[in-house]
């Protein structure tokens, strides 16, 4: 079982021991998404303030599943709150965010790490790869994608479908629903 | 639906996954996989994949910078784990980013510098309602957005989520999770000139429709409807078609009629 899951149960009893193993084991991860998404450490130090104050604050918005799952979606939400704030782009041009809740069973995060996706992701074609981490750590849609790219709006869709398809075969069971 | 739409819909799904669409979009791809089983398995398929992204994200922190957040973060949460009353306004102080904060501390330093030496110069004073004004903008900017934001994440999460329940309706499928319905349609006629769709919903021990939102779909017939209403007081919800500006009670055959369970 992801071990966070077993550590929210805790946090929300209120155990602050339990609260600072979570972030020892997950700050850097949702710092790293807030600095590749936000590109400015002094942000990325914001977000995950407040990531993890909302995981203290209001234990109850997980309701199970992966617990890194969660954190990631709520760290990329977030990062997609300050660009908004910022007012840098267009609302149109910021992407949705992403659902914090789905059908991922709680283990399938324990049998990765970061190393093993970032090997995943360098056996994708380059055109591949390239699209979605822009996608998923850039915080842009996917005609700003195309346009940044100058590539065709329907390659865009395509070589993002098969990437994340090679992706997940890549990754084998250890994804697996 | 034809099939170059439902072939671009299924394409759609991918990046819907990844998070790369705007938000009416992904609103139309999430009722799209509401109703779609060979959608729903695609996006479960390639969800994992993108959440395992995330991983990738992971990597050391500068121990200083580490240790100095995680020193904030345990002072707030061992006072309040205490009861302290002091955690509740540092709480409330973690909500805001450090920007925002940012502004708020140059009013307040405008505030006492312009104490001092208002005898001095007065367009301190214009400076700091101009400050005052932009704090005030900004909060407000960021409540709306929030608010914003948390009904989209809250439509997009209901409607995928496992534990929801789905009612087969004509043109699409209606979606019941907790106090939330959506009509999450795909496939509606279109409509003719000065018409629109109208929502009914039924409460629970009554006989009659109360008439709800208005809606006219997109070209493909897809339409994604939040009920403004408590779906835990409703026993039943309709469809029908209603001149501009709605009924008081239905004028035309119904599209549907659905109970809810």
């Amino acid at each position: 079982m992801d071990p966070g899951v077993r550590l929210m149960e805790r946090v929300r009893a209120r155990d602050a021991a339990a609260f600072e193993a979570l972030y020892d084991g997950y700050h850097r991860l949702v710092f790293g998404i807030g600095l590749r998404m936000l590109g400015d450490p002094t942000l990325a130090e914001d977000l995950t303030q407040n990531v993890f104050m909302k995981v203290w604050t209001a234990p109850d918005a997980f309701r199970g599943g992966s617990f890194v799952a969660w954190v990631s979606r709520v760290a990329r939400n977030r990062a997609l709150d300050t660009l908004r704030a910022k007012a840098v782009r267009p609302e149109a041009e910021i992407p949705a965010d992403l659902p914090l809740e789905g059908a991922l069973d709680d283990d399938v995060f324990a049998r990765l790490d970061a190393q093993r996706v970032r090997d995943a992701l360098a056996k994708l074609p380059p055109e591949q790869r390239g699209l979605i981490e822009m996608g998923f750590f850039g915080g842009v849609t996917h005609q700003e994608l195309a346009r940044r790219t100058d590539t065709p709006l329907g390659t865009v869709k395509t070589r993002i479908r098969n990437g994340l398809r090679r992706l997940r075969e890549s990754l084998g069971e250890r994804v697996s629903r | 639906m034809n099939d170059t739409s439902q072939d671009s819909m299924m394409e759609s799904v991918a990046l819907y996954a990844l998070g790369v669409l705007p938000r009416e979009e992904a609103a139309l791809v999430a009722a799209f996989i509401a109703n779609n089983d060979e959608a729903r398995r695609e996006y479960l398929d390639l969800r994992a994949a993108a959440d395992a992204l995330a991983l990738s994200a992971d990597e050391p922190v500068d121990s200083a910078r580490s240790a100095r957040m995680k020193e904030r973060l345990m002072a707030r949460v061992r006072s309040d784990a205490a009861g302290g009353t002091a955690a509740l306004r540092r709480r409330t102080a973690a909500s805001y980013p450090a920007w925002l904060w940012g502004t708020g501390l140059a009013a307040a330093a405008a505030i006492v510098f312009s104490v001092v030496t208002v005898a001095q110069d007065v367009n301190l004073r214009g400076q700091l309602a101009q400050a005052q004004n932009t704090n005030a903008n900004l909060r407000t900017q960021l409540a709306q957005n929030d608010r914003v934001a948390s009904q989209n994440r809250r439509t997009l999460t209901d409607l995928v989520a496992a534990d929801a329940k789905v009612y087969q309706v004509t043109g699409g499928r209606v979606v019941v999770r907790g106090d939330k319905a959506y009509f999450a349609l795909s496939n509606l006629p279109p409509l003719a000139k000065g018409k629109v769709y109208q929502a009914w919903t039924q409460p629970k021990g009554a006989t009659k429709m109360v008439p709800s939102v208005t809606f006219t779909p997109d070209a493909d017939g897809v339409a994604v409807i939040a009920l403004p209403v408590d779906a835990r007081g409703v026993g039943a919800v309709a469809l029908s078609v209603e001149p501009e500006g709605g009924s008081k009670a239905p004028t035309s055959t119904p599209t549907f009629v659905r109970q809810l369970s």
